[in-house]
């Protein structure tokens, strides 16, 4: 009875967190149509960065939620933190194939092409090599065990490259802007509403994320829970032949 | 800071297409990991019910 009044609780919880999360997406399509003002170069198309900039720093959080879940699977070796780690990969690379996307659509009539080789892009790109790289291994490894194992190694030293990504304006000369966002952007590189636009946007897009990675953790324990009733129905049929 | 003044209009089309790509992508994501769960949800009952069959034979066999 009282888990069945908890669960109804946990329900009730999570729809109310929903519910929030559309609100402050539908707060988020205001700052960044209504609120934020028109960039003076560019135009209406510098929009784009209440979307691209995003996407980066999500693409970042969930490496970062890989580089963790995979030293703890390393170290516990328990299901769950492999959970964590290939599922954050995946809305990873995700967010990631979005920032080469939206990229080149910001570039192509701001800087008049679509792509240039310079540290920033091709960093971003590299980034999204390694872990469709850590998708495939998963995917072609022997058995499970071992997949999960290789790949959290593989989690663990592709986290080196976010930095590289993120410090690539500051480290190389690069056609790419200066840092926007975290403590070594400037504070005159961007008007305060937009600034505050921004923020919104950021603080949208990471509740998505924290949905779109509970969901996906949760289905993974069902994939699990089907593979070992799958196999218990295996062993059954073995023994009664 | 920058100075504020009205859009050159034909940059409107690459908005529309950053935006509306960004949203198409979670909403197809969103739309494959719903079906696989009812997917896996359907696989579970199946698996369940044949179970149980296997169960109910055992027990006949055994009588």
């Amino acid at each position: 009875m009282a888990s069945v009044a908890n669960s109804a609780r946990g329900g009730l919880r999570w729809n109310i967190a929903l519910v929030a999360m559309a609100a402050v997406m539908v707060a988020n399509m205001f700052f960044t149509f209504m609120f934020a003002p028109t960039e003076a170069t560019s135009g209406h198309v510098q929009r784009i960065m209440y979307i691209h900039v995003p996407m980066a720093w999500l693409a970042f959080l969930a490496f970062f939620v890989v580089f963790c879940g995979s030293i703890m699977y390393l170290w516990k070796r328990t299901a769950k933190w492999d959970d964590l780690a290939s599922s954050a990969a995946e809305l990873g690379i995700i967010f990631t194939t979005l920032v080469l996307i939206t990229g080149p659509i910001w570039a192509k009539p701001t800087w008049g092409v679509w792509w240039t080789w310079d540290a920033r892009l091709t960093s971003t790109l590299v980034l999204w090599l390694i872990y469709v790289g850590y998708l495939m291994l998963r995917a072609y490894s022997a058995n499970r065990s071992q997949g999960a194992r290789f790949s959290a190694v593989l989690g663990i030293v592709g986290f080196i490259d976010v930095p590289i990504v993120y410090f690539a304006v500051d480290w190389w000369r690069t056609q790419h802007q200066r840092l926007v966002l975290g403590g070594l952007s400037l504070e005159g590189d961007l008007h305060p509403d937009m600034r505050l636009a921004l923020l919104v946007s950021v603080i949208a897009f990471t509740l998505l994320f924290g949905f779109l990675l509970r969901q996906r953790v949760s289905l993974k324990r069902v994939e699990r829970g089907v593979r070992e009733m799958r196999e218990d129905a295996e062993f059954m049929a073995e023994g009664q032949r | 800071m920058i100075a504020l003044i009205t859009t050159p209009a034909h940059n409107i089309p690459y908005l529309f297409a950053a935006f509306a790509i960004t949203w198409a992508v979670f909403f197809v994501y969103v739309f494959f990991t719903s079906r696989r769960q009812d997917e896996l949800e359907q696989e579970m009952e199946s698996l369940r019910e044949e179970m149980r069959g296997r169960d109910g034979d055992g027990d006949g066999g055994g009588m």
